[in-house]
């Protein structure tokens, strides 16, 4: 879909509203998204697009995703999300996933953030190292 | 055995064992050598990206919530959702005199089959130009071995002159000359162990040429002898837009090495206009706006920081320079065009190529009145000054008269010796191609027609005049030419000594 400068500039300016303390609110995200509908201003298609776009990036940013090869204890989970928040600010959403190809170790991915600690990918580095 | 386990344990030593933080992307989008990433928040202007599996990119627009690259190489095989990391390093090429004799491509991969180059050396492609605290102006000749540019549009080491023309007009072909004289120079003082002469070392950037083109310019050098003072740095038509964006400032960073450590280089790139186009597609492609004859709007900075880069470094800073000759090609002889003007403004002068002088058989086919060099002046050497210091004006007023006396009108004396000279240095400017004048030759040929040795000479037979007095004075008067080539200078006793070879030349084929 095609979206225009104006209806691009729009929705940049009300994602800006939505933010407080740094962060998106979600009731302001769900406020706006119920208005747009409703009084349909002009573009309002290509607004909602991009505004959707805007909070989709921002959610990346936020989005912290912990892989590890065996399913790890609360206490461990704990930990990890005590020091990413300590890191990163609050407002993370976390996702634990399983990848059994890791073999050991963790990798942590805040945003376009990469923390490798996976033995797979030490492998890797040094089958790269082997290749230069 | 226990070398390849000591090479193991090196290896295995050399891994970051620490948690190292990386700033990955996604591919959202791939087209036509760009792609654009998101994600990779802490990217860098002019980073490399590693697109993995050994391809990759550059980072070239960084907006606010993607980052558009260009592919270094080749890019079908990436992907969409494809991951990217920044490598925290910028775009660089190997350099150094191992390069010398290779064609290599924009990254300075050989493309010879000479084998591999092993760097010691490399220099980032994108280099800030040096500053007026490093810089001296220009005083020492490239000698072009082209009779017509040394004696009046002189160029000078650390000078950037422009070669400008419609196709097919000789652009390359001045470019090749030149190589070819200094790569005899260079060898000429390297056989005398002439330890005061500063070799000129060539890169020809070939950008958006057919390969047909490159193969036949690498023969020219190498059967001259001009390929082991030659670096060939190859963006071929059948190369990515992006990678002919990049090889001028790759071959830059080539010569800039030989700049920096005190010696002297000298770059073509061939041609410009070509690098233009090139540009422009990767800037269309990477949704920049537009301007004029949808160029971007950065394309006069474009070619202005890639000529900046050549200089002449003063004594504090190692004495080297870098020449560039950039090659531009017209159409239908516009000069006013977009390009053409950028280029024109940035460099120190221009040599026109006119089509009509061409097919005259004016060859090579320099326009007198629109070609000049700005500074070459101060760097001609004493002898050349001498002989040729009135030649540009002879010629100017032999072509003001030559277009009255094409109406058949009755000619004073004065006008015809006039034009009878002017017609006289027209041919005794013409010269074949791949075949360089050495200066003290082209200073006492000059000599001659200014002390009007060739004026009872049929115009028809001037040519023929030159090649023998050329021959008498390399076998028979060669101590004669040593000593122009080493005093630089036609005090009177040389006057005197070439008037009585010309006089004892002229009764030897009376």
């Amino acid at each position: 879909m095609r979206i225009s400068k104006q209806a691009r500039r729009i929705a940049k300016e009300l994602f800006t509203l939505c933010r407080m303390d740094g962060r998106l609110d979600e009731a302001r995200v769900r406020l706006v998204v119920g208005r747009l509908v409703s009084t349909r201003p002009r573009g309002y298609a290509g607004i909602l697009h991009h505004f959707k776009r805007l909070v989709e990036l921002d959610f990346a940013r936020r989005a912290a995703r912990v892989e590890s090869a065996f399913p790890l204890p609360a206490e461990l989970r704990e930990g990890v999300q005590t020091s990413l928040t300590r890191r990163y600010g609050a407002g993370l959403h976390f996702t634990f996933l399983e990848k059994p190809e890791l073999l050991g170790g963790l990798r942590v991915q805040v945003g376009s953030d990469v923390y490798d600690g996976t033995l797979a990918g030490r492998l890797a580095a040094l089958a790269a190292r082997f290749q230069t | 055995m226990s070398n390849l386990l000591q090479e193991i344990e090196s290896q295995i030593a050399g891994l970051q064992t620490g948690l190292q933080r990386q700033n990955v992307g996604r591919v959202r989008e791939i087209g036509d050598g760009v792609a654009r990433i998101e994600g990779l928040t802490d990217a860098m202007m002019n980073e490399m990206l590693d697109f993995g599996n050994g391809v990759m990119g550059l980072a070239l627009n960084l907006e606010e919530t993607e980052v558009g690259a260009i592919i270094l190489g080749d890019y079908t095989g990436i992907k969409e959702g494809q991951e990217v990391r920044t490598t925290g390093k910028l775009l660089q090429v190997p350099v150094g005199k191992g390069l010398l004799g290779r064609v290599v491509n924009t990254l300075g991969e050989p493309l010879d089959g000479k084998g591999p180059i092993t760097p010691t050396t490399f220099y980032p492609v994108e280099k800030i130009a040096p500053g007026i605290i490093k810089r001296r102006s220009v005083n020492q000749p490239v000698q072009t071995g082209i009779m017509a540019i040394d004696a009046m549009i002189p160029i000078g080491r650390g000078q950037r002159e422009l070669i400008i023309g419609d196709r097919s007009t000789g652009k390359t072909t001045l470019g090749l000359d030149t190589m070819i004289n200094n790569a005899r120079l260079n060898r000429a003082a390297e056989e005398a162990g002439d330890k005061d002469y500063r070799p000129l070392y060539s890169i020809y950037v070939a950008i958006g040429q057919k390969q047909s083109n490159i193969a036949n310019v690498i023969r020219v050098l190498e059967e001259n002898g001009a390929l082991p003072y030659t670096i060939v740095v190859v963006a071929a038509a059948s190369d990515s837009a992006t990678s002919q964006y990049l090889a001028p400032f790759a071959g830059c960073a080539l010569g800039e090495w030989f700049m920096d450590h005190g010696m002297d280089a000298l770059i073509i790139y061939d041609d410009l206009s070509k690098h233009a186009t090139a540009y422009r597609q990767v800037s269309l492609v990477l949704k920049r706006p537009s301007g004029r004859e949808a160029y971007p709007g950065d394309v006069f900075y474009l070619h202005s920081r890639l000529l900046e880069r050549s200089a002449r470094l003063n004594e504090k800073y190692g004495n080297g320079s870098l020449t560039a000759l950039p090659i531009i090609e017209t159409q239908m002889g516009d000069v006013s065009a977009y390009i053409p003007t950028n280029v024109i403004s940035i460099t120190d002068g221009q040599i026109y190529l006119e089509t009509d002088l061409f097919y005259q058989g004016v060859r090579p086919a320099i326009s007198v009145g629109l070609s000049v060099s700005r500074v070459g002046s101060a760097a001609q050497i004493k002898a050349m000054k001498q002989v040729a210091g009135r030649i540009k004006g002879d010629l100017a007023q032999f072509r003001e008269l030559a277009a009255f006396a094409q109406f058949g009108s009755d000619l004073d004396a004065k006008t015809q010796a006039l034009i009878a000279r002017g017609r006289r240095i027209v041919e005794i400017f013409k010269q074949p191609q791949y075949q360089p004048v050495p200066v003290e030759l082209q200073v006492a040929i000059l000599w001659a027609v200014q002390n009007n040795f060739l004026d009872d000479v049929p115009v028809e037979q001037v040519k023929a005049f030159q090649h023998r007095l050329s021959e008498f004075l390399t076998t028979r008067r060669a101590e004669l030419l040593a000593r122009l080539a080493r005093e630089r200078e036609i005090q009177p006793d040389l006057a005197e000594a070439l008037k009585t070879a010309l006089t004892e030349f002229k009764q030897l084929t009376a």
